[in-house]
């Protein structure tokens, strides 16, 4: 193709782009960043208008979790760089591919507090995996491709590159080199598992804790294939959901602060934890020193910096899960513990029982998670209803399941939906979200309208900000500070108002017909589900607590 | 008496001469809980390679910061110098906040 018009950086950002098989950008224009915006009216790529900068944060990480690909974003200078710096923050926490793109001032310009001049270079330090400020064309391509390398080399992450407006406006000569590659600093030693070997094999009451680190690294196949051939009983974090096979018998759930009892108990009893792509975080330990207090601790990780971190491990095991899990799989004899974990499992199972007409939450996910069609992607906000979504529905992959983890970032769920949706068609989409998360992004409703992205939202409603009224209740002698929603907008209004049909129930009675009205419609749709604001998520482990003090009532 | 032991340590820090390479550096040391009582830093214009030397002090085990320095992407290396020398400071009594001495050295 002869391209009349010389290419400028602009122009370049996009070809890089698309050599790196981006078809899909979220973002939002102005001042600064209008020469780019100017070479995207020419280019293949597409962009997505969002309406916040945090909500094209938010879609590219969506984007990118449901589909495995880089995501990328896009803002101007001043504002528009910082809006997207809690999307950053929370795909650094979780670490998730992204490439996030600002305009700067120009040059000349900068460091003058210019109009809608911010450091957002030196705001990107304590919130990406790496940044560039671009100081001259002639590095630009050099650059770019270089930023989607790192945001996927390793433990991936978030990358920003900043570039100011004249390098964006100047013409530059493409070579389309391909990115010259990293030199891969941290020579991983090859893995010592005679150690691990060893600790397995002398082990009665082994445990795998399974994490995120599994669907990053794509090794879900390794992972069921260790945990069948092995008959380890396993748990997983928030994270890590949908890499075990949930119809294994030795599979006891989700661990930590409200996870499974039957979880958190085996993990207590444990004489060996095998952590797979897991980094002991505080909402899965409790109190650090009574976390599965007996075990000695086999941790398989890309990340050498969470060896030893917050746990010592007896047996690191670094690197590559997808080489490294079979060197591990050997069968074991440990009849005896699997009996004692399926026990605790049929003993501990959820109920769902609940008195009365009121809509009981974990009963409705449990439902949506039965009815919905295989390959379903569900997001979630941040509260009980991200718990209960958590606990109550079950997902084949953790790229089906995505939810803030480390950031518990309200505000999340509706943007992740909207880039979960574009980057898997096909698909079915659900959003979990409450009635105090929904607001946070809540002008995506209009992204979605605009583009008739057919993102269903189950909007499970307590007239609360339930989780905090939950320890306020419970930690706080019941002094309900500023948890009181009871003067919601009309959410009924609120969808039509952006063409999305919608539907509110608030009994039992109408749940089944709903949800099938809802996962039927070809389009967006919004169920608003009223609960009782007194529900509670249980289990829950008290602060400072250890995960076998677990409350399951008030 | 409760004491509260921090340690010394002097870091080596090979770096490529990139863009704010020693704010990455030093951001990751405060966040990550480690004081900063000195540092030395010169390039060699002919390699563009930066050496820094880098006096913390920390009760945390000093392969929590070189781990961390060593995964941004510009640097080279890190070693740790010095076998670490110890420096017990007494924790002040009850009420008041040690957060405020430290604070000082940050
Ligand atoms: C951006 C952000 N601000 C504040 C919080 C603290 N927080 C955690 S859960 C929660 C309440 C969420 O309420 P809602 O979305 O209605 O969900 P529910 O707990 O009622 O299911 C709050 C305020 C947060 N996680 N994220």
């Amino acid at each position: 193709m002869t391209d009349s018009k010389p290419l400028t950086g602009g122009g370049l950002l996009f070809k890089v782009l698309e050599q790196h098989g981006v078809n899909h950008v979220f973002g939002y224009p102005g001042g600064a960043i209008m020469p780019i915006y100017d070479a995207l009216y020419d280019s293949e790529v597409q962009h997505f208008l969002c309406r916040h900068e945090q909500g094209a944060a938010f879609s590219a990480v969506g984007y990118a979790r449901a589909s495995g690909k880089v995501g990328v974003c896009m803002a101007t200078s001043g504002p528009g760089a910082t809006n997207l710096i809690t999307g950053l923050a929370d795909a650094l926490a979780d670490s998730i591919p992204l490439v996030a793109i600002t305009g700067q001032v120009p040059t000349a310009a900068m460091g003058s507090d210019a109009f809608q001049e911010i450091d957002i270079f030196g705001l990107s330090l304590a919130c990406t995996k790496h940044s560039f400020q671009v100081s001259h064309i002639d590095e630009l391509e050099k650059v770019l491709h270089q930023a989607f390398e790192i945001a996927l080399e390793g433990r991936q992450g978030p990358v920003l590159v900043d570039i100011p407006k004249d390098i964006q406006m100047a013409s530059i000569e493409q070579t389309f080199k391909t990115a010259s590659p990293l030199k891969n600093k941290v020579k991983l030693p090859l893995a010592d598992i005679s150690k691990a070997l060893d600790l397995l094999t002398h082990a009665k009451q082994p445990i795998l804790y399974v994490g995120g680190g599994v669907g990053m690294a794509n090794a879900i196949e390794e992972v069921r294939t260790f945990a069948s051939k092995t008959g380890l009983p396993s748990v997983s974090t928030l994270k890590g959901l949908g890499a075990l096979n949930t119809s294994d018998k030795n599979y006891l759930g989700m661990l930590g602060m409200h996870g499974t009892k039957a979880a958190n108990l085996a993990v207590h009893d444990c004489d060996l934890l095998i952590a797979v792509g897991a980094r002991f975080d505080d909402r899965v330990t409790g109190k650090l020193d009574q976390f599965a207090p007996d075990a000695k601790v086999i941790h398989f990780d890309i990340d050498i910096s969470e060896i030893n971190k917050r746990r010592i491990a007896d047996a690191p095991i670094l690197g590559d899960l997808k080489e490294n899990l079979p060197l591990l799989t050997l069968s074991l004899n440990i009849k005896n513990w699997q009996e004692k974990t399926q026990q605790m499992k049929r003993d501990c199972a959820w109920r769902y029982d609940h008195p009365g007409e009121q809509i009981f939450a974990p009963a409705v996910l449990k439902e949506v998670s039965d009815l919905m069609p295989e390959n379903t992607c569900v997001t979630t906000d941040v509260g009980q209803h991200q718990m209960w979504a958590a606990q109550h529905m079950s997902f084949d992959d953790p790229s089906n399941f995505l939810t803030s983890g480390s950031m518990g970032t309200m505000g999340f769920g509706l943007p992740a939906a909207i880039g979960a949706q574009i980057s898997r068609p096909h698909d079915t989409v659900i959003t979990v979200s409450g009635d105090g998360s929904i607001m946070m992004n809540v002008q995506e409703l209009a992204t979605i309208k605009r583009y008739q992205i057919p993102v269903k939202v189950v909007l499970i409603d307590n007239e609360k900000l339930g989780m905090v009224r939950q320890w306020q209740d419970l930690f706080f002698d019941g002094r309900l500070s500023e948890t009181d929603l009871a003067d919601n907008p009309d959410f009924i209004m609120l969808a039509t108002a952006f063409d999305i049909k919608a539907k509110l129930i608030t009994k039992k009675s109408e749940v089944t017909a709903a949800i099938n009205e809802m996962l039927d419609h070809d389009g967006p749709y919004l169920l608003q589900v009223k609960i009782d604001a007194k529900d509670n998520v249980w289990p829950l482990v008290p602060p400072n607590s250890a995960n076998n003090e677990m409350m399951e009532s008030a | 008496m409760n004491t509260l032991t921090l340690n010394n340590y002097t870091l080596i820090i090979m770096t490529d001469d990139k863009q704010v390479v020693l704010e990455r550096i030093l951001q990751v040391t405060r966040y990550r809980g480690y004081l900063i009582n000195g540092m030395t830093a010169k390039v060699n214009t002919g390699t563009n390679i930066a050496t820094i030397e880098l006096f913390v002090s920390s009760d945390r085990p000093i392969s929590l910061l070189t781990d961390q320095i060593n995964k941004l992407v510009d640097i080279k290396s890190v070693k740790v110098d010095n076998s670490a020398s110890q420096l017990a400071i007494p924790k002040p009594p009850q009420g008041t906040d040690s957060a405020g001495i430290r604070n000082v050295l940050r």
